[in-house]
């Protein structure tokens, strides 16, 4: 199920057809039609390298450096903001050495600009999260400010993977905006807004909640659009409780601190007691000053989480976007059905349902033949046509359903991986912890034996 | 000792004032006597000061450490007291067994004391008694009465704010056990006061309120005289060891509050993040339901974090229980010990006083009146005795200190050991069925 890139020039053009009896597509949305495969456009199932393709096999992208800029906004006004540099490097054989081919600054908010595009131009894929925009879930140490060396460092460790992750998807690493945005500095922002996909935007997925009522929902979806609302849920839960779990026991381990001060005083008037109590007062100062590397590596397991925070924000996106499609079908579908209802009331002469032209015809006298015959005949060309939007949509709709299930499928079996490994590296960060502890405090009670 | 002697005899003091020739009289017994009393027929009198013989009112030969003496001999005693392990111990006593007695005028805890002695002191080689805070709290006042030169160890605190802590929940009531325990031995230890007749039928009494009552005055020739010392003398200047002391129970106290303030600070720290932990595992249980194959890892982590959590209890209730109130009662010990001190301030002014009087009258001869000797016996008797007990007393806090920080180390550690294992027996789980897949 490839998808060729979309060219620039070419309007928003469907993906590939093929057909597919989805057996969940709502029964009404099929309406007396039945799916017939268009023929398939070229089906590149062997993934030929073209010169735009970054899977990350040929290539290496990171983020490497941060820095401090000042200039003027949209409104003139002058600003401050942190650029990013990201590089990117060719592996031309396995082993071999990377050469660096292009390397450019970005800022903030061209990485939404591309991912916002990468949002409306594949609906269908859980397209990959950028970190956080403004620093949540900081206890009580971290800073909330933007420009905080820690939350800058922290946010281009996140922009970096942001693009591997991109450049990783088998769909998006040949997107050519994609391309562009690793290769081209200047003008870019303009080549993505000339694609004019703000337009394209489908206005109504801003209104996150409100409820289109679809008749036939897919179960599929919805049990989806479900549990990524419980993710998320659970996933804010956990890292506002992590977070003042940190501020608790950062605090248990400075305080041990105010043992090192008060054994080194109270040793000053010991004779035989004096050494132990010295040396192991030192041992309290190791084990209070400990704490702060200690959370320094939780807060990349943090960081770990909050992708999976916002990547069920993705998951919910396609979920929305299938909703939408559903109900514009529905809709479409509906209103042939009356059309074609109002069709045969007027050529069979029985007024079933209700029309305009019903009533004034009651009102103001029937119709010649004449003038009902060129009503009929438009309505069988709207009709007509309706039937071909129809069969479009439908086969567009279960086209959307294949591929997105596919990459919801890929989706979770790489989010069962990262979360997995992501659990094991908290579990060796709690057991180093302890490790440390459990040195401290043998060194201090061998100290205190001692005494 | 059988029979003969009343069993009223007191166990020093005395003893050691008629037994050392005055250093400004002559070396007649009869001066150093002194007139103020009449000597036990059995008692032989010493002359030597300094003799390394060890002077028995018992007249039986010494049993190790079982006999006071005179106060030299009493620090050589001491000196064999630290050679001599448990193995010539001739007294042992437990404090356990905590019960609750409900009557209709209130609710209480007694605890039940088992001596075990062949001492001759004590008519039958085991006791078992039940005593109540009360008992202890009389017990101490009669012995800071009877033996004001000597250091006596402190009891945990009488008052408890009602409300706060629950005065008959477990973990109280063994605090205190363990604290009055500490208690007697610490008197069972010194060879001066586990002399005491106080203590003796504090251990052995069937009805100890009837001795109570009796409100016999079994002070000892010191406790009595010291009783009458009036203050209200200047002291004119404190001998060097002793101020050298006072300075040091001041600094000890001080940082001894400190290290309580910092002890209390870490478990509510401790218990705060307790608090926290509680809440965060649940919530990987939570997620858990929500996931298919991430479930079993998730609950695992949740269970992982339960363990440590009940882990982190453990330690907060071994540092309540047993920490915090070893500090606290070190500082109710300095601060008694400093009451001592201050007693012997008086009686070395009184001393001083009185001799100035003398010194200022010059009368035809410089005979030292009766009072002034006594003055001064008392004052070298309290100076002696508080030397021995304050450089016991330093081996013991050494003794405690060590063992209670080694304590608080070792708590510690099991703390981190049992989270250890919680966190590396999940690895397995956590790192399973990826290959599977």
């Amino acid at each position: 199920m490839e998808q060729a890139a979309p060219d620039l020039e070419r309007p928003l053009q469907p993906a590939p057809l093929e057909p597919l009896g989805h057996p969940d597509a709502g029964p009404e949305a099929a309406v007396g039609e039945e799916a017939e495969g268009a023929p398939d456009e070229e089906d590149p199932g062997d993934r030929t390298m073209t010169e735009n393709n970054f899977c990350l096999k040929k290539i290496e992208i990171s983020v490497s450096e941060a820095e401090k800029r000042t200039g003027r906004n949209a409104m003139n006004m002058q600003e401050t903001y942190t650029a990013y540099l990201v590089e990117t490097r060719s592996v031309e054989h396995i082993d071999g050495p990377s050469v660096l081919t292009d390397s450019l600054w970005r800022r903030y908010s061209e990485f939404e600009l591309l991912r916002n595009y990468l949002l409306v131009y594949y609906p269908h894929i859980v397209v990959p999260p950028l970190p956080e925009k403004r620093a949540e879930f900081v206890w009580h140490k971290l800073s909330a400010d933007n420009m905080d060396p820690d939350f800058v460092e922290r946010r281009r460790i996140g922009l970096e993977n942001f693009l591997l992750r991109v450049a990783s998807h088998p769909i998006l690493c040949r997107d050519k905006i994609f391309y562009l945005f690793l290769t081209q500095e200047g003008n870019w922002k303009e080549i993505v807004n000339e694609t004019g996909f703000q337009l394209k935007a489908d206005s109504r997925l801003k209104a996150l909640n409100a409820t289109f009522r679809v008749k036939n929902p897919d179960k599929r979806f919805t049990e989806l659009k479900h549990y990524s609302d419980e993710l998320q849920s659970v996933i804010s839960h956990l890292l506002r409780v992590r977070a003042r779990v940190a501020d608790r026991l950062y605090g248990v381990y400075k305080v041990h601190g105010n043992y090192g001060r008060v054994f080194s005083e109270w040793s000053a008037i010991e004779k035989e007691m004096g050494d132990g109590l010295q040396s192991a007062g030192h041992h309290m100062d190791v084990y209070a000053s400990s704490i702060d590397d200690i959370l320094e590596d939780e807060e990349h397991y943090a960081d770990q989480l909050k992708e999976y925070l916002f990547y069920a924000e993705a998951l919910r996106a396609v979920c929305r976007k299938h909703e939408l499609m559903q109900y514009d079908l529905e809709m479409a579908a509906q209103d042939l059905a009356s059309k074609k209802q109002q069709c045969e009331e007027l050529a069979t002469g029985t007024v079933r349902t209700f029309s305009l032209k019903g009533m004034t015809t009651k009102l103001f006298g029937q119709e010649t033949p004449e003038q009902r015959e060129s009503r009929i005949k438009v309505l069988e060309e709207q009709i007509s046509e309706g039937e071909q939007q129809l069969k479009a949509k439908n086969l567009e709709g279960r086209e959307f359903v294949k591929n997105a299930w596919a990459d919801i499928e890929r989706f979770k079996e790489q989010k069962n991986r990262d979360l997995k490994e992501a659990l094991i590296s908290y579990a060796v960060m709690q057991i180093s912890m302890c490790k440390k502890g459990i040195q401290v405090w043998t060194n201090a009670k061998e100290c205190f034996s001692k005494m | 000792m059988s029979g003969g002697l009343p069993k009223a005899l007191p166990s020093t003091g005395p003893h050691s004032l008629r037994d050392m020739p005055h250093p400004l009289a002559g070396s007649s017994s009869e001066e150093a006597v002194g007139g103020d009393g009449t000597p036990s027929p059995d008692l032989p009198t010493a002359r030597s000061f300094g003799d390394k013989d060890l002077i028995l009112p018992n007249g039986g030969t010494p049993a190790g450490t079982s006999s006071p003496a005179s106060s030299s001999s009493l620090l050589n005693r001491l000196q064999l007291d630290d050679d001599i392990d448990g193995e010539t111990r001739d007294l042992f006593v437990t404090v356990d067994d905590p019960k609750k007695h409900v009557c209709t005028m209130e609710t209480y805890i007694t605890y039940r004391i088992t001596t075990k002695s062949t001492r001759v002191e004590f008519d039958l080689p085991e006791y078992s008694v039940r005593r109540r805070y009360q008992d202890f709290d009389w017990l101490r006042s009669k012995l800071e009465e009877s033996q004001p030169t000597h250091l006596i160890p402190p009891l945990p605190e009488k008052f408890v704010v009602k409300g706060v802590v629950d005065r008959f929940s477990e973990e109280f009531v063994e605090t205190r056990r363990k604290a009055l325990d500490k208690f007697l031995k610490r008197i069972t230890d010194h060879p001066v006061l586990s002399f005491n007749e106080h203590f003796n039928v504090f251990l052995t009494a069937k009805d100890l309120n009837a001795y109570k009552k009796q409100g016999m005055a079994l002070l000892t020739r010191v406790g009595e005289s010291v009783k009458h010392v009036t203050g209200g003398y200047k002291l004119r200047s404190r001998p060097l060891e002793f101020a050298a002391i006072g300075e040091y129970l001041d600094t000890f106290a001080l940082k001894l509050g400190t290290i309580d303030r910092i002890a209390q600070r870490i478990i509510k720290e401790e218990i705060e993040y307790l608090v926290e932990l509680r809440e965060y595992g649940p919530v990987y249980s939570t997620w858990s339901a929500l996931e298919g194959e991430l479930a079993e890892p998730l609950e695992g982590v949740s269970a992982c974090m339960g363990n440590c959590s009940t882990a982190l209890e453990e330690l907060t209730d071994d540092m309540t229980e047993d920490f915090l109130p070893v500090l606290r009662e070190y500082i109710l010990y300095s601060d008694s010990m400093k009451s001592v001190l201050k007693k012997r301030d008086q009686v070395q002014a009184e001393y001083e006083a009185k001799l100035e009087a003398v010194a200022l009258r010059k009368e035809d001869r410089p005979k030292v009146p009766a009072d002034v000797e006594k003055c001064q016996d008392r004052m070298e008797c309290f100076n002696a005795d508080l030397k021995a007990d304050m450089e016991r007393w330093q081996n013991n806090k050494r003794q405690d200190f060590r063992q209670l920080l080694m304590g608080m180390a070792d708590k510690n550690i099991q703390y981190y050991e049992k989270c250890l294992t919680a966190w590396e027996s999940i690895i397995p789980l956590l790192q399973e069925k990826q290959e599977a897949k």
